[in-house]
């Protein structure tokens, strides 16, 4: 199906050396919009929203940058730690300028799951309800993530 | 006979008809985007170019070796290479409107690799951006400083020596190589000192799945050559002489490590105290020569803290967050100067703790990641 | 059929004609809601009301444009090649595709050197419509229709109108329908081909009201 040359943009922009070396889709075959739709339905079926998920997502974060690479305790199961790096990325979304580099190890000890969190990682679930794509070093599954942060 | 001709005659029409099309196509592009000589005047006056038009501003500028920090190569997705342009930019395109804010906009500041060069322009820079200039040079020595931070040290060759205010970045082209199709370029701060002029020395600290990073970790090799330009950047020692406090963690490192030495060769004996925060032992790197330096120089001492030491570190030194040390080692801050280079968590802590030890905030200097 | 000789402009009743054209094109036989062409566009760029009017806008012109030049070298080129066994009507569906891909070209060429505001709000679009069967379309009922000249021009224009209604009447549904509940399987195209099919068959009353 063809997109809107404005959504073409976001999506040539989300691909490997786009924004960034890896892209934001990683090894999904599903289009932008199926995975925006599958995420949206997982979330909406938790009865939470995905200005919930980030939220909570930003208290965190703040609490881990907060700690300058310490690890840090973050919940009764949770474990925090921040990687810095130099520089800023851009939302692959026009018009919403950029995010500091820099992520955020987040590791549940029931499970012993770890997933990594960055500041345009938040920004990409509050404004647009994006997870990334399946295989990205930085995907995020809503159920599971709601799980870890007690949502 | 006629069925052939038939054939023949249809085919030598639509042939006919598409060449027309492609030559009429051929003729307009001659035309239509020849934007011919187009004169671009820099800082009103101060240096005027004749360049042919067609290409976007940014390289058009690179090919007159005018060198406006870019990380992306042009690509539009980085930001940095924001230029005021006062006349003949047109209208913003739906590609710079994310990176502009309204400020920006009020300002007529542009993304310079999304604006082309159509008609004679005039264009506001920082003045220090004309003596940036196009290096090459051989990498002499890449050493493992920690588990994820490196030093690369690179002989120049063209041209053989550079000339900079320590405090000042370069911008690192990291060349196409297998999985990042284009080359792009990042800034990092020059930790060698001046009077080492024919050498430059970089500390970089790995990102995960960086463009630039990845490729100084894993493809880069000793005798290699790179290319950077520079150089850039208002981080500096201020002309007073008063009292300094310097933090820095992780490869914050490179321009205090740039700076001390500089300082020592030029004999600069302004008193300082260097703070150098790391999570573990295994993150400090430089420890004995800046311990050495603290000996020798009365004038400076080194404070390193680990903010987790582990057990088998043996660590007596400072413990705790870098701005906790700093709390405890800086009384009266009021007279003195804060010089900070670090991550944005780190260096928003620290200019807390500064100000409330009565440094006033304009003389807080910093150089920050983010 | 009134129209099989070209009528000349003098012709009085030739701006009722023309009128009858314009409506039949636009309403009657409305290229997308009647003969369902155009439907990838439709679809996809549907989303906002602000890309749907510039895809109109786009294809308006586009189909204006291209229908005139059509008419041009059909009736004065190919018509009278019939006489000698060329297969017209066969040469005109690749030769139509050629002058709407030069035309194009061309337009972006020259709306990017006459106005970037204009490139900018309307020539993204443009390389869609090079591929966009609507624009075939029209051309192509255009000739079975014998229309001319003029008579053509206001035909594309109708036909491209006709789209454009259709695409931002779908746009401003799709824009209040994101704060609708819709059946989960039926997201995105699903919903937007039912309310496409209900469209058309608003559509339908036209029928009947003017014959071409």
């Amino acid at each position: 199906m063809k997109r809107s040359p404005q959504l073409q943009f976001v999506v040539d922009r989300m691909g490997p050396g786009g924004v960034c070396r890896e892209g934001f889709l990683g090894s999904d075959p599903r289009p932008l919009e199926e995975i925006l739709d599958a995420d949206n339905s997982t979330v909406a079926g938790m009865n939470r929203t995905h200005a919930q998920i980030a939220e909570r997502l930003q208290t965190v974060m703040d609490v881990a940058i907060a700690a300058q690479g310490r690890g840090v305790s973050v919940g009764p199961h949770l474990e925090a730690g921040w990687h810095e790096a130099m520089g800023r990325i851009p939302s692959p979304w026009p018009g919403e300028g950029t995010f500091s580099k820099g992520e955020m190890e987040l590791t549940d000890a029931r499970t012993g799951r770890t997933v990594r969190v960055t500041p345009l990682a938040v920004h990409l679930i509050a404004a647009h309800g994006f997870y990334q794509g399946r295989g990205s070093r930085y995907r995020l599954e809503p159920d599971e993530l709601a799980a870890m942060l007690g949502l | 006979m006629t069925e052939l001709w038939v054939i023949l005659i249809s085919a030598g029409l639509v042939l006919g008809i598409s060449a027309a099309f492609a030559a009429l196509l051929l003729v307009a592009e001659r035309y239509l985007a020849n934007y011919g000589q187009c004169v671009i005047d820099v800082n009103r006056g101060s240096r005027r170019l004749e360049v042919r038009g067609g290409e976007t501003l940014l390289s058009t500028l690179m090919g007159r070796q005018i060198f406006i920090p870019s990380a992306c190569g042009g690509k539009g997705t980085c930001a940095y290479c924001k230029v005021k342009v006062l006349e003949g930019a047109g209208t913003v395109a739906p590609t710079e409107q994310p990176l502009l804010t309204a400020e920006d906009v009020a300002n007529n500041v542009r993304i310079s690799c999304q604006v082309k060069v159509r008609n004679d322009m005039a264009i506001e820079i920082p003045g220090n951006l004309l003596n940036v200039k196009q290096y090459t040079g051989a990498v002499e020595r890449i050493r493992d400083l920690t588990h994820d931070i490196k030093e690369l040290r690179i002989k120049l060759t063209d041209p053989p020596t550079i000339e900079f205010v320590p405090g000042q970045y370069v911008q690192l082209m990291a060349p196409a190589y297998k999985g990042s199709p284009e080359a792009v370029y990042r800034a990092y701060s020059i930790a060698s000192p001046p009077h080492d002029a024919g050498y430059v020395e970089l500390i970089i600290r790995r990102v995960p799945g960086g463009t630039c990073t990845t490729w100084v970790f894993e493809h880069l090799a000793e005798g290699d050559e790179v290319s950077f330009n520079g150089p850039y950047g208002e981080f500096r020692l201020s002309g007073t002489d008063a009292e300094m406090v310097w933090i820095a963690g992780g490869s914050g490192m490179a321009p205090f490590w740039s700076i001390v030495r500089h300082m020592k060769q030029a004999q600069i004996a302004r008193k300082c105290t260097y703070f150098f925060g790391a999570v573990r032992k295994g993150d400090l790197f430089f420890t004995d020569e800046l311990r050495q330096l603290d000996r020798e120089l009365d004038w400076f001492t080194f404070v390193p803290a680990l903010s987790a030491p582990a057990e088998s570190d043996q660590w007596d030194g400072a413990t705790g967050l870098i701005t906790e040390v700093v709390g405890k080692g800086v009384s009266d801050a009021a007279a003195k100067e804060g010089y900070l280079c670090g991550s944005g968590g780190m260096i928003d802590a620290a200019v807390k703790t500064l100000k409330g030890k009565g440094m006033p905030e304009e003389k807080i200097y910093y150089d920050k990641f983010t | 059929m009134i129209l099989a000789q070209p009528p000349t402009e003098l012709q009085p009743g030739f701006a009722a004609t023309l009128l009858v054209i314009l409506v039949s094109a636009t309403f009657t036989e409305n290229i997308l809601l009647t003969r369902f062409l155009g439907m990838c566009p439709f679809l996809s760029i549907s989303r906002q009301l602000k890309s749907a009017v510039g895809m109109g806008l786009a294809v308006v012109f586009v189909t204006t444009c291209t229908c005139f030049l059509n008419a041009t070298l059909y009736w004065y080129v190919l018509e009278p090649l019939k006489a000698y066994h060329i297969p017209a009507e066969s040469l005109k569906l690749i030769l139509f595709i050629v002058v709407i891909a030069a035309f194009v070209q061309l337009m972006e060429m020259l709306i990017e050197r006459i106005s970037i505001g204009l490139y900018f709000a309307l020539g993204i679009f443009l390389p869609l419509i090079t591929v966009n069967c609507a624009i075939l379309g029209a051309s192509l009922f255009m000739i079975n229709k014998d229309l001319h000249g003029l008579s053509a021009l206001v035909y594309g224009f109708g036909a491209g109108l006709g789209w454009m209604i259709a695409i931002v009447l779908m746009a401003g549904i799709r824009q209040r329908l994101k704060r609708s509940k819709v059946p989960a399987a039926l997201e995105g195209p699903g919903i937007t081909l039912i309310i496409a099919g209900i469209m058309a068959m608003a559509f339908v009353i036209f029928q009947g009201m003017i014959k071409l």
